[in-house]
């Protein structure tokens, strides 16, 4: 079995460093189940799309288009669900009809990067506006109201969205770690050239990466609306940003390769955790960019420092030379 | 000796000079000076309703994916529907004033006969809307004002609105009480003048009322969802919220449900449909309901009067200012806003 190092725990030494920190400051309000609720379920779409998106984080792809497909999938499952007088039927109808956008969404980013050869950057770039701009069309930029049936606006109330998030992140785990397809995966984001002579159709790992993401979108939109209990063109717009950072701060690097669903989850754990803080210290809202910036700086610098080769090797030599002076002593 | 003679020839040219400003002389001059002033003042008028010209209003929005912004645009597009020649296009400022200064540059250059314009950023947009206004394109704001003297500025009321609202809360909970404000984004004149309304009214009027927190949720449902629960784990006692905007107000309802808190009175500001829906269900105690159709189709106006005058800002010390009524709503009065005034 492998033996665990300070390098594999840093990602839970600062979260278990925020937990204490919160609950010493607001011991009465922060370590309760409802608050703790409250965390999971603010990031559980985060998390859930992180948990798709990861695929093309891995490849060294980015999706820009998430936020506003979030909000497109959202408003197709509300009209759809609208369409068929607000019944259970039209709630299953509204979810497929969302996974398949997403999905239809993917394919299409996946052909264009693979074929045209274009830069992720740019497809999604584009895309993101065409997405906000189909939303716009669609609701006549009018918030489309589904308060009922209950099927569909208990998908946003907790437990589920958290539920949700487990389970996206566990298959996206299982995937990535066990099975060939994520060996792919990570050997293309490492060097798409050798894996494309070792034989793994690089084209179509790509196509599935964006699909994965267009997927795990459509949940997030599907919870979006059912959270909202609305179909809004600019829901979700913004929310790459998130599910980026969430990435970073979990560890993956953007360059492909490198990184783990785990570490994407703690990512968002940690903005969820900072803004759960931030308001239960009734930190103004003006200063709540700086402290965040701050300490997403201070907890990634930290876990960057327990993964630096040199900096580990010069705190083993100062150790050696600590412990041989009190032996001298 | 040198600064008395000094004296003594200023005097006597001032002597002369009053002597030259009398009689024909005074009238010359004065009709020139005025004759000047109105030069600065004056600017073509255009022949709007003629239709021989096509007249062309470019509404530079804020944010044109908002319902509120797509109302405005409704609004405007009425009230210029019966003229076949005067046309509206609409510029999505996304949120971001570079993007609306770079759109306002475009909108002069290719000579837009007015402009109807949301300020992202007051202080960023002055010169664009100085620029214009040299033109000769009036500029008429809405809502969001721009630090710069302009034509003139349409806007829903905030600082009352936050009287108003206060008065109301006060009211609802028999003058004492704990309250929490959820922000949307700090540094938009309109909201923040609501803000101090309220904040301002409550100090001022009624002492047993205290603002415990305030947390922004930048005008988002979902984000005031999760800063409501913040502040149901924190406070034991929250007898009322007030939310700078009715998606907010939407959203700190939803999450008082969940947590079965049905007793806490919820403000909203600016009288969305769905807000109106949640007053008519009992999950939102009220809000202040503004007509935006209504609000567009007077800035459509008031471009349009400006466009064919020959009127200019130049001569303004401050911008004129349009207040649009106010109504407020509750349980009681929600089923006078007709289905067809809801946006």
């Amino acid at each position: 079995m492998k033996k665990l190092s300070v390098k594999d725990l840093s990602k839970p030494i600062i979260l278990v460093a925020f937990f204490l920190i919160l609950t010493i400051l607001r011991p009465s309000s922060f370590l309760t189940v409802g608050n703790l609720g409250n965390v999971l379920w603010s990031v559980s779409i985060y998390g859930v799309m992180v948990s798709g998106t990861i695929f093309v984080f891995l490849l060294g792809g980015i999706d820009l288009s998430i936020g506003t497909l979030c909000g497109l999938t959202g408003v197709t499952c509300v009209m759809t669900i609208r369409a068929f007088g607000y019944t259970p039927a039209g709630v299953i109808a509204g979810i497929a009809a969302a996974l398949a956008v997403g999905l239809i969404a993917g394919l299409i980013h996946g052909l264009i990067i693979t074929t045209f050869r274009v830069p992720a950057f740019l497809v999604t770039f584009a895309t993101q506006t065409i997405y906000l701009g189909l939303s716009m069309i669609l609701t006549n930029n009018k918030i489309l109201d589904c308060t009922s049936p209950a099927l569909f606006t208990s998908i946003g109330k907790n437990p589920v969205p958290i539920i949700l998030m487990a389970v996206a992140a566990l298959i996206s785990w299982y995937v990535l770690r066990k099975t060939e397809t994520g060996r792919y995966v990570y050997a293309v984001g490492g060097n798409d050239q050798a894996a494309a002579i070792s034989g793994i159709s690089v084209r179509k790992i790509t196509i599935m990466a964006y699909m994965i993401s267009g997927f795990t979108t459509a949940i997030g939109g599907i919870i979006l609306s059912s959270m909202t209990q609305q179909g809004m063109a600019s829901n979700g717009s913004g929310y790459e940003q998130y599910v980026i950072m969430a990435g970073v701060i979990g560890g993956i690097s953007l360059l492909g390769g490198e990184g783990t669903v785990p570490g994407a989850i703690f990512g968002a754990m940690i903005i969820g955790l900072l803004q759960n803080g931030l308001n239960l210290m009734s930190v103004p809202s003006t200063q709540h960019g700086l402290v965040r910036g701050l300490v997403i700086i201070a907890a990634v610098g930290f876990d960057a420092l327990q993964r630096d080769t040199k900096f580990q090797s010069w705190l083993a030599k100062r150790r050696q030379a600590r412990a041989a002076g009190k032996s001298a002593a | 000796m040198k600064k008395k003679l000094a004296a003594l020839v200023m005097a006597g040219l001032m002597i002369f000079s009053l002597a030259a400003c009398s009689g024909e002389g005074t009238t010359r001059e004065d009709a020139g000076a005025a004759a000047t002033a109105t030069t600065a003042a004056a600017k073509p008028a255009k022949d709007v309703y003629s239709g021989e010209t096509p007249i062309r209003i470019a509404y530079v929005a804020h944010d044109l994916s908002t319902p509120n912004n797509q109302a405005w645009l409704e609004g405007i597009e009425r009230e210029i529907e019966p003229w076949e020649h005067v046309t509206v296009q609409a510029f999505n400022g996304e949120s971001s004033a570079e993007t609306q200064v770079s759109i306002m540059t475009s909108v002069i250059d290719e000579g837009y006969d007015a402009i109807i314009l949301q300020c992202s950023d007051g202080t960023a947009l002055a010169e664009s809307v100085t620029q214009a206004e040299a033109a000769g394109i009036p500029v008429v704001t809405l809502n969001l004002d721009c630090t710069s003297t302009h034509s003139a500025l349409v806007m829903a009321v905030d600082y009352d609105a936050g009287r108003m609202i206060a008065d109301q809360i006060a009211a609802e909970i028999g003058g004492s009480g704990k309250v929490v404000i959820i922000e949307g984004v700090q540094g938009l004149t309109r909201t923040d003048n609501m803000e101090r309304g309220f904040v301002e009214t409550i100090e001022n009027n009624y002492s047993g009322i205290e603002i415990i927190d305030k947390q922004s949720a930048q005008f988002e449902k979902a984000t005031a969802q999760t800063v409501m629960n913040s502040f149901l784990q924190n406070y034991d006692q929250i007898d009322a919220v007030f939310a700078i905007n009715d998606a907010m107000a939407e959203g700190a309802a939803l999450a008082c449900e969940s947590a079965g808190k049905n007793d806490i009175v919820i403000w909203g500001a600016d009288g969305e449909k769905a807000a109106l829906e949640m007053i008519e269900n009992g999950q939102m105690t009220g809000t202040i309901y503004t007509n935006s159709w209504d609000q567009g189709s007077t800035a459509a106006k008031i471009a349009l009067l400006m466009a064919g005058s020959e009127y200019s800002s130049s001569v303004l010390s401050k911008t004129p200012e349009v207040i649009m009524e106010p109504v407020i709503v509750t349980a009681e009065t929600v089923s006078s806003i007709d289905e067809k005034d809801r946006w």
